[in-house]
């Protein structure tokens, strides 16, 4: 049987550790902090799997891209381009409020309005509910990083946490899906991050910056 | 088990494999012999052309191509995309054999990292090359809803460094945002091919959920999906596949992508990678087109469609850049397309589906001879002069005739002007309006189709038949930014051969279907057919 209080609780932490991620201004921090989330997420779909045996592939398959490739890529290219965050649009005062709210709301929203969300009634009830409540919030908050960030490296984090999201979505909205599929959509998540990284790298060499907003040769 | 009209065959399997496993083998042969390189990209494509005219052919006699359990299925629609595709990329390999030598274009590159690391770079483009035309290959051949997500992104992820080639400031800034802004907006496709497929298993016969992932099997589930669910669904496609495909707004990736890029590069992604993103976007969101309580749907896509046209037009007129005007244009004519493919929807089943699949098929189609075709152009114009900015330069059609001709060949058609192709799908999608009473929509084609008229035309005129410099302007944009295929000095006379002929090819294309419209009715006919179901 699926166990609901451990799925809460790593729900919970899992979104506490995407916040830390967002708002902490150095980017190996950053970094750890979504790599603690990538093994809460692990750990999450695990839980899931007591009821659907496939599930443990999956589990597996996030551990291997998200938990281990991708901190990994992050802390290499940090290392290269170094640790500390260009300055964000927002303070991190008014950030950690915003971002407060934007959790506050999504996950209330998801939570009472998940019938528009949910494509079957078993992904409505329970913990697929929670599940689903969690990963569009984990979701928005992914979007606010890229949106409210001058760091490429802190869009980069947004756009992992972005893909986690809907990585452990899939728990409640296809839990069918074949392995092949899964496999597919991982692997191509963490080819696009060492390729965005690497780029970003590039910049760091011919700008000798990774803000942005210092990237303004091409305007309209 | 194959239906009526199924016809199991390996072709659609052997047209991804193919150059998916010279993606592989490329760079390491290209390091043993430099020349490989640009002969196994032309092997690759001239392959890939022959088998999607051997699939076009099975759409011509009605018949649809399965493969691997209908995992890949290929009707009149996929195989004119494939058939597109294939044939651009062997165009523009032909024109990539002088184009991308190691110099002069690579001079500057090859100064300052030395000669062995610009020949390994120029292997690793081959390589990039042959994968991106793969996935574009995969993503119009599957009809698996999970592998079509896949497939659009891996193209992304192909063309990430093709774009960022030059790797100086501007290549690296347009890399990074088309990665990032593709990427975010495909994850919004992800979510949308997973509910669909979410929302429609349990409505199927097979109750596993297999056949619930097989994009022709989806329709017959649609009707039970709730409206509110169906909604979702399709606002995540058209922000997904649409920012892919450059739908305003979300196309500043477009522009920067596309201007940025080597020229041939920048042909392949003007001229078919969108294409290869609408029709993503068209054979999902087509899934509900059969409902007709969606229709305000349709025309809500219509209005954005004339949103991104008349933007794009707009924005075309105000560049300076040449590569951005045709970036920009680019913008504007998806606009056109996804207009037609909006009409569609409205006359699912009837005539009018079938009169604005045609147009918008028609003019995907001219719009690929066309854009690729000024594209190679002007790479041709920066290849002999080292300069883009239409303020700088001038008189270039004594020095280059036959780019000028091709160019205002393509400029012409693109804008709609008789007797080139491009003014036969428009007067099409124009007719579709007008049968669909759009009058709104109508007036904003034919205005954008001027905005394009005249934007080209001062632009192509000031290049090839200007007279003198234009010191004010150029003193003007002052900033001396290392533009990325300049930093060296101008040769003397017209493109190599190798670069003229694929443009001759493609304009005397133009020219032909424009005098012979009909010319494309055997291989737009199945196409449209099996877009607005029409049998």
């Amino acid at each position: 049987m699926l166990n609901v209080k451990l799925i809460e609780t790593l729900s919970l932490i899992m979104i506490i550790t995407s916040l830390m991620a967002v708002e902490t201004h150095n980017l190996k921090r950053a970094a750890a902090a979504y790599c603690v989330q990538a093994l809460l997420i692990c750990g999450l779909i695990f839980a899931f799997a007591a009821a659907n045996p496939a599930l443990y592939l999956w589990a597996v398959v996030a551990l291997a891209t998200k938990a281990i490739a991708t901190p990994w890529l992050l802390i290499y290219y940090v290392g290269k381009t170094g640790l500390k965050e260009a300055k964000a649009i927002i303070g991190f005062g008014p950030s950690v409020l915003i971002a407060s709210l934007l959790l506050i709301t999504s996950y209330s929203l998801t939570h009472h309005y998940v019938h528009f969300l949910a494509p079957t009634a078993e992904a409505a009830q329970g913990v697929f509910r929670t599940n689903l409540a969690v990963s569009m919030t984990v979701f928005s908050l992914g979007l606010y990083a890229i949106l409210s960030r001058r760091d490429a490296i802190k869009t980069v984090i947004g756009l992992c946490l972005l893909e986690n999201a809907v990585h452990l979505s899939l728990v409640s909205l296809a839990p069918h899906l074949r392995e092949t599929a899964l496999v597919g959509i991982a692997t191509e998540v963490v080819i696009t991050v060492a390729l965005l990284l690497y780029v970003i790298a590039g910049i760091k060499e011919q700008v000798g910056t990774t803000d942005t907003f210092e990237l303004s040769e091409l305007h309209w | 088990m194959p239906l009526h009209n199924e016809v199991v065959s390996v072709l659609p399997l052997a047209l991804c494999l193919i150059p998916a496993a010279l993606a592989v083998v490329i760079y390491p042969l290209t390091r043993a012999a430099r020349a490989l390189g640009p002969a196994l990209n032309l092997l690759g494509s001239a392959a890939a052309t022959a088998l999607a005219a051997a699939l076009t052919a099975h759409a011509m006699r009605g018949e649809v191509v399965v493969a691997m359990g209908r995992e890949f299925r290929v009707d009149g629609l996929s195989a004119l995309l494939v058939l597109v595709i294939s044939f651009i990329s062997l165009a523009a390999s032909v024109y990539a054999i002088s184009y991308m030598r190691l110099e002069p274009l690579l001079g500057r590159v090859a100064q300052e990292e030395g000669e062995e690391r610009s020949e390994r770079r120029l292997a690793v483009f081959y390589a990039l090359w042959q994968a991106f035309l793969a996935t574009m290959l995969w993503a119009c051949l599957t009809n698996n809803i999970i592998a079509l997500y896949v497939a659009v992104e891996a193209s992304t992820i192909a063309s990430g460094l093709l774009v960022a080639f030059y790797w100086d400031r501007r290549a690296l800034e347009a890399a990074y945002k088309y990665l990032m802004l593709l990427t975010v907006g495909i994850a919004f496709a992800l979510l949308g091919c997973v509910l669909l497929y979410a929302s429609a298993a349990p409505h199927l016969a097979d109750k596993t959920g297999l056949t619930a992932m097989l994009i022709s099997d989806l329709p017959a589930a649609a009707a039970a999906i709730p409206r509110s669910m169906a909604l979702l669904i399709m606002a995540c496609f058209i922000v997904g596949f649409g920012t892919k495909a450059g739908l305003a707004p979300f196309h500043p990736w477009l522009p920067d992508a596309h201007a940025e890029a080597p020229g041939p590069v920048s042909a392949l992604l003007s001229g078919v990678m969108i294409k290869m993103a609408i029709y993503a976007l068209v054979r999902t969101l087509g899934v509900f087109f059969p409902i007709a309580t969606y229709h305000p749907v349709s025309v809500f896509f219509i209005a954005l469609a004339a949103f991104t046209m008349l933007l794009g037009g707009v924005m075309c007129l105000a560049q300076d850049d040449l590569k951005r005007m045709l970036a920009y244009s680019s913008v504007s004519q998806m606009g056109y397309i996804a207009a037609g493919l909006g009409m569609v929807g409205l006359g699912f089943g009837r005539e009018l589906g079938y009169l604005a699949g045609y147009g918008a098929i028609f003019h995907l189609l001219n719009h690929a001879l066309c854009k690729s075709l000024l594209f190679l152009a002007v790479g041709a114009v920066i290849y002999v002069t080292a300069g883009r900015r239409i303020s700088e330069l001038h008189g270039l059609a004594r020095k280059m005739p036959a780019t000028a001709v091709c160019f205002f060949v393509a400029a012409l058609a693109i804008s709609g002007v008789p007797p080139f192709n491009g003014f036969w799908s428009k007067l099409t999608i124009y007719f579709a309006a007008a049968e669909a009473r759009l009058w709104w929509a109508f007036g904003i084609a034919l205005a954008t189709s001027l905005l394009t008229l005249i934007a080209f035309v001062r632009a192509g005129f000031r290049v090839f038949w200007g007279e003198g410099d234009y010191p004010e302007e150029a003193a003007e944009e002052g900033d001396q930014r290392a533009l990325s295929e300049a930093g060296r000095d101008p040769l003397e006379g017209e493109a190599p051969v190798t670069m003229l002929i694929p443009m001759i090819v493609l304009a005397a294309l133009c020219v032909l279907i424009g005098i012979f419209p009909n010319l494309v009715y055997p291989i737009i006919d199945p196409a449209a057919r099996a877009l607005a179901a029409i049998f």
